[in-house]
């Protein structure tokens, strides 16, 4: 009878726990990793040979989303995603495109210039808050050009925005991936289709 | 008292069957000709959604409809599927950097990459849809309970949908707009619930797309 007793209890307790810990995991703040594929542009390739270089800053970067009364929600990693893009539409926009570790090793590539790109800002627009049925993400970066020995040739701002469409029935981290999936398109075409309209890069290339 | 309860029945009966036929939809179809059309077996179309005002976008869903609806039955068309198109012709087809007019396209076509990839579709007209469905004039109020005997529900809802979509068609050969069409559908939803709610919903998109599909094959034909 005791050792019955004591069955029932421990199964109690472990519901309590089962319990406890459900709504402990759903105080914490949620992890998104934004994933998706990017077509690579159709457009004519200029004769080039670049180096890029991912910073840290842009490999491991995050966005942290805070609740209403201040707590943390969402914590959104997007730098992964972001050197998959620039992987699919760098090579579709030079002749030759070398990944580099470092600006010493961009220096010794022999490419003619070194690609940077880092993000300055991102911002998210969840219904709950704005109360409409769409999510929305703009992301703002900062785009530089140098020479492989670190000269300067081009610095230009870039902004790109996305949003899904209208739906009542998905999940917040699905809402929010497919928001940022549009703006990483977005950035993929104002990007491959405005470079060599820079008036920094314009000039570069004229004088090639 | 059987008499009675065969008087109600029959008078909810047809209180539904009312309902039935009032939950019905009204489409207007316009069509506006600016040139000739035609098209060849090797050739195909494209339907695209205009996705670049900010307070709506038109569905893909309605997009896919239409195309679907094309594609099939007398005198079926070859449509390339929106999102295979918008990637193939990536990043020209974008929200941002669509052509808005056929001067737009014109310019686009003298790009080489993008002139080769029209060409390896066989893509022969451009049609865009531009619309959207609203819901207006929400009436009524329905309260569902619990308890431990069971549930139900009690109560009526009405509402109003209205579907407009206008379809311009860009004739890729001579890079001018030949025509456009314009569908308007509204119908009158109905939610009365007696313990249950049954739902009489009037299936306005439906109805846009199945005529506007109709409609933009016969054209597209030149019949």
């Amino acid at each position: 009878m005791e050792t019955r007793t004591n069955t029932v209890r421990s199964r109690g307790k472990l519901v309590v726990m089962l319990i406890a810990a459900t709504l402990l995991a759903s105080c914490g703040v949620s992890n998104v990793t934004i994933e998706g594929s990017f077509p690579t542009p159709n457009i004519s390739k200029l004769p080039l040979s670049v180096a890029v270089y991912y910073d840290e800053a842009l490999r491991d970067f995050s966005y942290l989303e805070y609740s209403e009364t201040g707590q943390e929600e969402f914590n959104i990693a997007s730098g992964q995603s972001h050197i998959q893009l620039f992987n699919a539409i760098l090579p579709a926009m030079f002749d030759n495109v070398i990944v580099v570790n470092s600006m010493e090793e961009a220096a010794s590539s022999g490419a003619d210039a070194v690609f940077m790109p880092l993000i300055e800002e991102f911002q998210l627009a969840l219904p709950a808050k704005t109360k409409l049925d769409v999510y929305e993400v703009w992301v703002k970066y900062n785009m530089r050009l140098v020479t492989p020995t670190g000269d300067y040739i081009a610095d230009w701002v870039l902004t790109s925005y996305g949003k899904t469409p209208t739906e009542t029935f998905r999940s917040v981290e699905a809402g929010i991936n497919e928001a940022a999936v549009v703006a990483l398109r977005d950035l993929a075409s104002s990007f491959s289709l405005t470079f060599s309209q820079v008036p920094e890069v314009n000039d570069w290339l004229a004088s090639l | 008292m059987a008499t009675i309860s065969g008087i109600r029945t029959s008078r909810y009966g047809l209180l539904l069957c009312a309902l039935l036929f009032a939950a019905c939809t009204s489409t207007t179809v316009d069509e506006f000709r600016q040139g000739e059309t035609g098209i060849e077996n090797h050739e195909s179309v494209v339907i695209l959604g205009r996705r670049q005002a900010s307070d709506y976008e038109t569905r893909s869903e309605f997009v896919e409809c239409v195309g679907d609806r094309m594609a099939r039955g007398e005198n079926a068309i070859n449509v390339i599927p929106e999102q295979e198109f918008i990637d193939a012709m990536f990043p020209w087809f974008e929200p941002r950097t669509a052509p808005l007019r056929t001067r737009d396209l014109e310019q686009l076509m003298a790009e080489d990459a993008v002139a080769r990839t029209m060409g390896e579709f066989g893509i022969r007209y451009i049609v865009w849809l531009d619309g959207y469905t609203e819901t207006t004039d929400r009436q009524g109020s329905i309260s569902c309970t619990i308890g431990p005997g069971g549930g139900g529900c009690f109560g009526f809802g009405t509402w109003e949908d209205d579907a407009n979509f206008d379809a311009r068609v860009w004739d890729v050969g001579s890079l001018t707009n030949v025509g456009t069409i314009n569908t308007d559908a509204t119908g009158q939803s109905y939610l009365p619930a007696l313990v249950v709610p049954i739902p009489l919903i009037a299936r306005v998109e439906a109805n846009a797309c199945n005529r506007l599909a109709a409609q933009l094959k016969d054209f597209v034909n030149g019949s």
